[in-house]
């Protein structure tokens, strides 16, 4: 296509895109195609020019390989981002963050117990979470070895301080009248932490919670540059690129960051029913 | 009138500096400074690019930096890389061109405990063995091709594990055998406190899976340019100038590479033993035929890629389209 001719036809592409996004802008939101179709069709516009660009300026595959080439490589290797995926997402991300979170929640629960450890250990905690990714990885493959485990123990390392953090500063919201009244109750103190100060806390919780997810997605796949069994989403990525095989780094990248939305939602699900109590939701519905 | 004095002066001082500005020409490494590239770096600190009016940068590589990636990105002139990686990378789109040959001999081998229970390629069955990626792989897999063995799927022959670039896993007994260089990763297990008699060697050449190593490559498009091809014809044969001069005074070679690796990770003794172990492997040194690449040898890497079995590295022979003896033909004139 000729120089001014496909100027023409990207001024008027950019014209219909920004029109069309602007009319499904206005919709309602309290229709389904209010809140979702906007960010759809804005998604497609993107892929629609990201498609054309790269074909009119023929970029070559190695620094931006087109839609195109990345949803045929996505489909060709579906088996092998599937079994990536499991290593992965299921495997290391997954057992890692419950591992991380309940152990974060649990040191939580006993610092708050215990004055004596809130001195003693917070700030040890602390340290030990400005340590470097980069620096931990080597050193837990070192320990755990190869496979999901060390990627695992990586995540654990990571998503501990964020949630030990947000459990205490939960554990403390609960309010002064609430409290008396547990106490005039004559409820004891594992009693209080239950009913009370557990649930006030929940809002803190799922907070760490959706932050992991993301640092557990990040840790997981990083830890994979530093030594693991050939399969996993960070392997995939780091030697396709070696590879060249940008088509197929897309499709894993694509996969990822699909896995850590899904993730995310999840969370955000299961939020909205467990304080559904809290202004912030209750506002929003 | 001072003012007209003082731009001309500056004019006259700028033609004057560009008259006198050598060629410019980016090298990126494969790997860290080390005696693996004890040649560039002679050169430039001997002084003998700048005799063949040239203005070297010599870029170090490193764990994440892929040579062929940095030639696509027009990062570098010229990268050092090896074959099975560089043709590779030509049938995934990027035009490069082997320029150069300077090591003649594979100097990969496969370093097992004898206490994992392996003492020939047939016991290689059923255990872990590590492989470097990144570009280094592919002879592995090669050879593992020819021997039947399926590397991948769900139920491999062999356990492959992507190893990181250190000797951990033979050191842990995390795997039964891992991928060194015999200048290098070998050396570092001995440091380390294994004896040699515990451990049984597969050196790539005597398993007939060798395939060409450190060589120097250049974008095709690039070589269409007379000029272009006569400035890497002078750069190759000041490489080569300082190959010569690091082989024979090795001592003094060992400390210019230290000079040039910033980190200081490395020592002398080091330095010394693996450029003792390169120099085994340029057979040419010395002889008229030094840097070029011999035909013959690589039909032989091209045979070993393709009989791959079920996953070769390259799918088809990329013919003489992959080498040119242009830029060397042009360094042995006169």
């Amino acid at each position: 296509m000729s120089g001014p001719l496909l100027a023409v036809t990207l001024v008027a592409m950019l014209a219909v895109a920004v029109f069309s996004v602007r009319a499904l802008a206005a919709v309602d939101e309290r229709h389904l195609v209010g809140r979702i179709g906007t960010p759809l069709l804005f998604g497609v516009w993107v892929l629609v020019f990201w498609q054309v660009l790269t074909q009119a300026f023929d970029v070559p595959q190695v620094l931006l390989p087109a839609p195109s080439l990345i949803g045929r490589a996505l489909v060709a290797s579906a088996g092998v981002l599937l079994s990536d995926f499991n290593q992965t997402v299921l495997h290391s991300v997954l057992i890692g963050l419950v591992a991380g979170c309940a152990l974060g929640f649990a040191v939580g629960v006993l610092i708050d117990r215990s004055p004596f450890l809130q001195r003693g250990f917070l700030p040890i905690a602390a340290l030990a979470s400005t340590v470097p990714l980069i620096g931990i990885a080597p050193i837990m493959v070192m320990w755990f070895g190869f496979d999901w485990h060390s990627k695992a123990a990586v995540v654990v390392v990571m998503t501990f301080f964020p949630m030990l953090v947000n459990t205490l500063a939960g554990l403390a919201e609960s309010g002064h009248m609430e409290r008396d009244l547990m106490r005039s109750y004559g409820a004891g103190y594992w009693r209080t932490l239950l009913s009370l100060r557990i649930p006030v806390a929940l809002p803190f919780v799922f907070n760490a919670l959706k932050v992991n997810s993301t640092l557990a997605m990040i840790g997981a796949i990083v830890a994979e540059f530093f030594g693991s069994p050939t399969s996993g989403l960070g392997f995939r990525i780091s030697t396709e690129a070696a590879r060249l095989n940008m088509g197929l780094v897309w499709a894993a990248i694509l996969v990822a960051a699909l896995a850590g939305s899904l993730l995310y939602g999840l969370l955000g699900w299961v939020e909205r029913r467990a304080t559904f109590w809290h202004p912030s939701i209750r506002t929003s519905g | 009138m001072r003012k007209t004095s003082f731009l001309l002066s500056i004019v006259l001082a700028g033609a004057a500096g560009s008259a006198a500005a050598a060629d410019k020409v980016t090298v990126q490494l494969k790997w860290l400074p080390q005696a693996q590239f004890a040649g560039y770096y002679v050169a430039q600190a001997k002084g003998f690019y700048k005799e063949a009016d040239l203005d070297v940068t010599i870029k170090p590589g490193g764990p994440d930096i892929a040579p062929a990636q940095v030639l696509a990105a027009k990062g570098a002139d010229l990268t050092v890389d090896w074959m099975p990686s560089a043709l590779a990378a030509r049938e995934a789109g990027v035009p490069m061109v082997n320029v150069a040959q300077i090591f003649n001999r594979s100097g990969m081998m496969l370093t097992c405990k004898k206490s994992s229970g392996v003492a020939t390629p047939k016991d290689f069955k059923g255990k872990t063995l590590g492989v470097w990626f990144g570009g280094n792989e592919y002879p592995f897999l090669s050879w593992m091709g020819t021997l039947g063995l399926k590397t991948s799927g769900a139920s491999p022959d062999v356990k492959v594990l992507k190893q990181g670039f250190n000797v951990d896993p033979l050191l842990q007994n995390q795997a039964a055998c891992i991928s060194t260089m015999i200048y290098n990763e070998y050396w570092q297990v001995i440091d380390a406190g294994v004896k040699p008699a515990d451990l049984v060697t597969f050196p790539y050449e005597d398993q007939n899976v060798a395939t060409l190593e450190d060589g120097l490559y250049a974008r095709e498009p690039d070589l269409k340019d007379a000029a272009y091809v006569a400035k890497l014809g002078r750069f190759v044969k000041a490489s080569l100038k300082g190959w010569e001069y690091a082989l024979k005074n090795q001592d003094e070679a060992v400390k210019i590479v230290l000079a040039a690796d910033s980190s200081g990770g490395s020592t002398a003794a080091v330095q010394k033993r693996q450029l003792e172990n390169v120099a085994k492997l340029i057979t040419t040194a010395g002889t008229p035929k030094m840097g070029q690449l011999d035909p013959a040898a690589y039909q032989r890497t091209v045979k070993v890629l393709l009989a791959g079995g079920s996953d070769p590295v390259i799918k088809k022979d990329p013919g003489a389209a992959a080498w040119t003896h242009a830029v060397w033909d042009k360094a042995m004139a006169k």
